[in-house]
């Protein structure tokens, strides 16, 4: 049995993306189990970790956020697949190699079928994650938490770390713990959508913060590949320099890279303000009024 | 005598750029030692300092990027009271205080009297903030500042004779601090002036980060300890080591979110100037645009027939 999971903080998304989205997936075996979101993520993960780890049958858990809506009636087929491989504990739709950190995405992408619908600008879908170049599904260190799919083993076995208690980070401690308990996450060909803003991040402080603790965590005992001897301060030292440089040129290119977008957009402006403040725009005004009427009354028929 | 030296790797952006603003800035008896560049900007400057320091009765010496342009035709006179103060080292016109390495931008920009002018997507200005006192925000000042910017700097003779670049920083970046800096450490004074200039550069920092990022670590650990705050951060070197790495992360995390909306926004506009375009409307008043052309074209050139306006290529639904 596969069981699909979510915890509902707020009923709108739900209802649009989760829950229909869910029941495109579900299958004759499947059950859905959906709580009330309680103040912080790991506990409400753990919530449903603790309901589902006790029943019998149990082939996995489909630990869906309410903004991620499952496109792919094979789901489950998909599942039990990746799953096949016993040493399998985390499937994802989304997630990396090579780097540890809370940013995932900065090592190397792998990533199924997934695109992110957005609002902002009219609206419109890309590629999920399309800045980091992902190849297609494979091995993986840390999954997108936006959808993982838990094996009975994880389920029973490992949890959500409550005290990351900021909200960010919590699905790259999840795999690290499944890694170093010694079983495998990998992404696989799930067709996903996941509705979110382009703009990447809200509260830059938080994130910042929740990245540290998550490093902090693990200075220690990272999983292979990633485990690294004690540095002594001449190697703290050192990484700490590159970091400052490294953090400062980010910035510095980021400002760069906004100007340019900037002055595109300013001339795409410009050329659509020409456009359509001529005096032939303005003088066929009438005709383009007349052609929306007869558009929409034609579809009204 | 003020003399003016350019490092030159793109000679056609020189004359476009640097040898436009010296000559409106040059007084007669100005020498002009500018040059090819000879290796690292280090290095290259080094050269033009020497040659400077055989000039005789020199009193400046006004070193410029080759895409830096001054404006101010009056330029000697007000370099000459910048250097009124016989403690005074270094004057440019862009400056920041509570600098604490080669991101002089990251402390506080305290003068910027230049137009940032480049030629991506058409072209286009960034506005100074201080072009004039009377549009300058309240923290806008001239006077002394930890660092200033490399593309216009002007250098007392005292300096020319007794400062040189260190060649062994690398081949660009940080210069300018590391240069300033050694003058604050000799007890001179760094500040800013109201010179104007233009800069024309493209609207992206660097095209490689790694030599950047090498600089502002040799930077880093050249000066760390021996002027106040440069090279260092709060906390024990973990704390910096983990908080530097997630301000990393969140740069490139707004960076990459910051590209997916400019994007859309491009994708939109482009899909709203291909309908208008397209549509009926635009097509079938075509003519009318071309009518207009001809009509400009005629006014502005009245006697050359060569001038042909081409009739109008209609895209097609």
């Amino acid at each position: 049995m596969i069981v699909f999971g979510c915890s509902v903080a707020l009923i709108e998304p739900w209802e649009r993306w989760a829950g229909p989205g869910i029941m495109r997936a579900l299958d004759d075996d499947s059950e859905l189990l959906t709580l009330a979101a309680m103040d912080s993520i790991s506990r409400s993960n753990n919530l449903l970790l603790d309901t589902v780890a006790g029943l019998d049958g149990l082939e996995a858990l489909v630990l869906v956020h309410p903004h991620t809506e499952i496109a792919d009636p094979q789901l489950c087929a998909k599942v039990r697949a990746a799953l096949a491989d016993p040493e399998v504990a985390v499937v994802g739709c989304i997630g990396s190699t090579g780097e540890p950190g809370l940013a995932w995405w900065e090592g190397d992408v792998t990533r199924g079928s997934v695109t992110l619908a957005y609002d902002d600008e009219g609206g419109g879908e890309i590629p999920a994650f399309g800045f980091a170049s992902p190849s297609g599904p494979g091995p993986a260190h840390t999954v997108d938490g936006f959808l993982m799919v838990l094996s009975s083993w994880a389920a029973r076995n490992i949890r959500f770390d409550e005290r990351l208690t900021l909200g960010h980070g919590l699905d790259v401690d999840y795999c690290h713990q499944v890694r170093a308990a010694g079983r495998k996450v990998v992404t696989a060909d799930f067709h996903v959508i996941e509705h979110r803003s382009l703009e990447l991040i809200e509260d830059v402080e938080l994130w910042g913060q929740a990245h540290i603790a998550l490093a902090r965590k693990w200075e220690r005992g990272l999983p292979e590949p990633f485990a690294t001897p004690a540095g002594g301060v001449g190697e703290i030292k050192a990484r700490a320099r590159r970091a400052e440089a490294e953090a400062e040129c980010a910035r510095t290119i980021a400002y760069f890279r906004r100007l340019g977008y900037d002055a595109r957009v300013e001339a795409l402006e410009r050329q659509l303000a020409e456009l359509t403040e001529s005096p032939s725009w303005r003088l066929t005004e009438p005709l383009r009024r007349l052609n929306m009427w007869r558009r929409r009354r034609a579809d009204r028929a | 005598m003020i003399a003016f030296g350019a490092a030159i790797t793109k000679p056609e952006m020189y004359e476009r750029a640097a040898r436009r603003g010296i000559e409106l800035a040059a007084e007669p008896g100005s020498e002009v030692i500018s040059g090819p560049a000879a290796g690292t900007i280090f290095q290259s400057y080094n050269a033009l300092l020497e040659r400077a320091v055989q000039l005789r009765e020199l009193e400046a010496l006004v070193l410029v990027h080759q895409d830096t342009e001054i404006v101010d035709h009056d330029f000697c006179d007000r370099a000459r009271a910048a250097l009124s103060q016989s403690d005074v080292g270094l004057v440019g016109c862009v400056g920041a205080v509570g600098v604490r390495s080669i991101a002089w931008w990251e402390g506080s920009v305290s003068a910027a009297s230049f137009v940032h002018r480049h030629e991506d997507h058409g072209g286009g200005e960034l506005p100074a903030f201080s072009w004039s006192s009377d549009d300058a925000p309240p923290y806008a000042r001239n006077g002394e500042v930890d660092t200033l910017d490399g593309f216009l700097l002007v250098l007392s003779p005292w300096v020319v004779r007794h400062i040189r670049f260190d060649e062994s920083l690398g081949a660009f970046h940080g210069y300018d601090l590391d240069f300033c800096l050694q003058v604050r450490a000799a007890g001179r004074k760094v500040i800013t002036a109201p010179f104007r200039a233009v800069h024309h550069h493209a609207l992206t920092p660097f095209d490689d980060p790694e030599p950047w990022i090498r600089a502002h670590i040799a930077v880093a650990e050249k000066w760390d300890g021996r002027i106040a705050r440069v090279g260092t951060s709060a906390g024990d070197w973990s704390e910096r080591a983990y908080r530097a790495q997630a301000m990393r992360d969140v740069a490139r995390l707004v960076d990459h979110g910051n590209v997916q909306l400019h994007e859309a926004r491009v994708r939109r506009l482009e899909a709203a100037i291909a309908e208008a375009r397209g549509s009926v409307s635009w097509r079938v008043t075509a003519p009318l645009r071309w009518g207009q052309r001809v009509v400009h074209a005629r006014r502005a050139h009245p006697t050359d027939r060569s001038v042909v306006v081409q009739p109008p290529e209609v895209p097609k639904r």
